[in-house]
């Protein structure tokens, strides 16, 4: 009785918000909902009639979480999503409250990011029958506290969950790879398995070379990036898992090897579903990027991409990416430091900027921590003086997207590495709204 | 062709949780914009009593806890009297982030472990648990005319973001670095920040402490050349345009 009162209240709110244009309401109706009735999210899960599938881990959730949702829907089925990256509990209980069609029991699946740090609990709330974990990197310590106390939370989080949630595990990230040695539940794993993408030389931003399980320096046969490779451990039982899924197996049509890795993971759990490998290959052929994600957007006339970067591995992937594409053309790096990015900016420092060096193209620094940013390029910069002159830190984000579009030829492209509150500010300048 | 100046890096592979490196960068990036050679040496489990004896200048920076106490075993076991002697001598030293911890008598974790430290600077720190929430946020203190070298431009203020569980303690023999303007400092009690021995600073500051602090970078630098060549050092300015910004950036944000 309290559910659905808890369920009608935030409902009709959200919907007459809407009407007003009051807000995109992605967080707020779910915490009314979860003020009326606590236990909202476990009133809700059990109108989802095959299975709550999470998807967790530091970077490529959000894009990993659509990869799944088209190959479901492309399939037949009805599925809820949280896809505007509110991955907290009220933005969980808000993708319930926008989809009231989930009470008449047509929902066969709900497709949910999950933040790190709420993982533990969302497990116990929502019973998942699928866990998809990705990858752990450093990100937003100042809100997280460190990887090795997240391995742990989760492991018995994990432990203490039931028996029939299926585990779909990176075989490539040791502390994921340990998770799955740790559980001895249903599980299997994927890994890209492909020499041809190993990085020549480990990038700074690494964070579990050492061995999760007796605490020895582990040694690669090759890195993909940060830690993510073919490692082994010299002296004891824990190896890298067999994979049942490697790149051979994926179409990826986003660039980045970051693209291949969230590509296996939901081929992976599509197979793991019983959907025909053709159906998994011709969803993920057709699938678009989510937004900011390499998202393309065209702004008077000049062809912006957006890449969404907000941690040490995601930026290094970001700049590697882009960089690849050997485009010419202005790149802008936006910075804050509010809540959503993470309060402490130290990460830049982790980032290996110095991969600048192998380009020429104009860059421009904004955002709160604009000169932050700044500094930190210019010790990347090989210093000679035509170099230094790459760099120009422009506070006012709108300025600095003026300044870029400016300078750029029709056939140039200007990339945009942004961390997250800073991307919502781009899209809002350059597409006049936020989100979607 | 001058003998280079040596930085030794404490365990970068085990101590560097969040952007600590900046500060090697820095210092380095610093020396080479004046033409000054200037060699970076990682100092960690494969290195000998020799090579920590060759540094010039001493940078650590902060580690998970696992991590911590492999360090400090290691430290303890073979470097403990080389490095106080070190540090007895003048030569400088930064250490952010969580190791000051390090450097203390002892360390008492968030599981009431006790951790022995170094014992070079007269200080305790103890970590409640979850009875007591971490310190975290963007501080500001201030320093004594001891860093003003002259010829550069200088503050009297210093700039970061900290972020620590542990609360830290001096004792009576013990100076502290700054005193907390915006922020928590060592324990968020006596407004003392840091620990300052000779011209060795422990700090609570985060990760690349020294970006948006360029008079307390080339302060380290002249000491460290001071300690090996009996001379003063004449530093020629840099362009540190984006570096006050910043500094001034949070010194506006935090209303001074």
């Amino acid at each position: 009785m309290k559910y659905g009162f808890a369920f009608f209240i935030s409902f009709v709110i959200s919907y007459v918000s809407k009407i007003f244009h009051l807000g995109a309401g992605a967080t707020w109706p779910g915490e009314i909902a979860l003020r009326i009735d606590p236990d909202f999210l476990t009133h809700s899960a059990k109108y989802i009639k095959k299975g709550v599938i999470f998807i967790v881990g530091t970077n490529g959730k959000t894009t990993t979480s659509r990869m799944i949702g088209k190959i479901l829907r492309d399939n037949g089925y009805k599925v809820l999503t949280n896809e505007s990256g509110a991955n907290l509990i009220n933005g969980i209980a808000s993708s319930f409250i926008t989809n009231p069609l989930v009470l008449f029991n047509k929902t066969d699946f709900a497709v949910f990011e999950v933040d790190e740090n709420f993982l533990p609990k969302a497990v116990t709330v929502l019973h998942p029958s699928h866990i998809v974990i990705l990858n752990l990197f450093r990100d937003q310590l100042d809100r997280y506290g460190e990887v090795d106390s997240i391995v742990e939370a989760w492991i018995t989080s994990f432990l203490n969950n039931a028996t029939t949630t299926h585990y779909i595990l990176n075989a490539d990230d040791p502390a994921i790879a340990f998770i799955g040695k740790k559980i001895h539940k249903s599980k299997i794993f994927f890994g890209l398995d492909e020499p041809s993408y190993y990085i020549k030389q480990m990038e700074y931003a690494t964070d579990s070379t050492y061995c999760p399980n007796c605490g020895t320096k582990l040694t690669y046969g090759g890195s993909y990036f940060s830690h993510l490779g073919k490692w082994a451990c010299g002296s004891c039982d824990f190896t890298h898992p067999n994979v049942s899924f490697s790149a051979k197996d994926v179409v990826s049509c986003i660039p980045g090897v970051y693209n291949i890795y969230n590509s296996l993971a939901a081929t992976a759990l599509a197979d793991c579903l019983g959907i025909q490998k053709e159906i998994i290959h011709d969803s993920l052929s057709k699938i678009t990027p989510a937004f900011g994600r390499y998202e393309k957007i065209i702004f008077k006339g000049k062809e912006i991409r957006l890449v969404l970067s907000k941690n040490p591995t995601g930026m290094n992937e970001s700049i590697r990416t882009i960089l690849d594409q050997k485009k010419s053309g202005p790149i802008i790096f936006a910075l804050n430091d509010r809540i959503p990015d993470g309060r402490d900016v130290s990460w830049i420092w982790d980032v290996d900027f110095e991969q600048i060096n192998q380009s020429s193209n104009h860059i421009i620094t904004t955002g709160d921590r604009t000169y932050d940013l700044a500094i930190r390029i210019e010790y990347a910069l090989v210093s000679d003086d035509s170099k230094q002159k790459r760099l120009e830190p422009i506070v006012d984000t709108e300025l600095a997207i003026q300044t870029a579009i400016s300078t750029m030829q029709p056939t140039d492209t200007c990339f945009i590495l942004a961390t997250y509150s800073a991307m919502l500010d781009i899209r809002k300048i350059i597409t006049g709204k936020k989100i979607l | 062709m001058k003998k280079p100046l040596i930085i030794g890096w404490l365990y970068p592979e085990l101590m560097a949780t969040y952007g600590d490196r900046g500060n090697i960068l820095i210092l380095a990036g610093r020396l080479k914009r004046r033409n000054i050679p200037v060699h970076v040496l990682p100092i960690n489990m494969s290195s000998t009593a020799e090579d920590l004896k060759s540094c010039n200048l001493i940078v650590g920076g902060g580690a998970q806890d696992r991590q911590q106490s492999i360090v400090i075993t290691d430290l303890r076991a073979r470097f403990k009297d080389i490095l106080a002697d070190m540090f007895d001598r003048g030569i400088p030293g930064l250490f952010v982030c969580g190791s000051p911890q390090l450097l203390g008598h002892w360390y008492m974790n968030g599981d009431g472990n006790m951790l022995q430290g170094l014992g070079i600077f007269d200080l305790t720190t103890k970590h409640f648990g979850k009875n007591k929430p971490r310190l975290i946020g963007n501080t500001v203190g201030k320093i004594s005319t001891d860093f003003q070298l002259a010829g550069l431009e200088w503050k009297d203020t210093i700039v970061g973001f900290e972020n620590h569980g542990g609360r830290t303690y001096l004792g009576p023999e013990c100076q502290s670095f700054a005193t907390v303007v915006r922020g928590n400092g060592n324990n968020g009690e006596d407004r003392t920040e840091g620990a300052k021995y000779k011209n060795c600073i422990a700090t609570y500051y985060h990760g690349p402490f020294l970006s948006k602090n360029p008079h307390i970078a080339d302060w380290l630098l002249v000491k460290a050349y001071e300690v090996k060549t009996g001379h003063v050092l004449k530093l020629k300015p840099l362009h540190d345009t984006y570096e006050w910004k910043a500094h001034n950036y949070i010194l506006q944000r935090l209303k001074i």
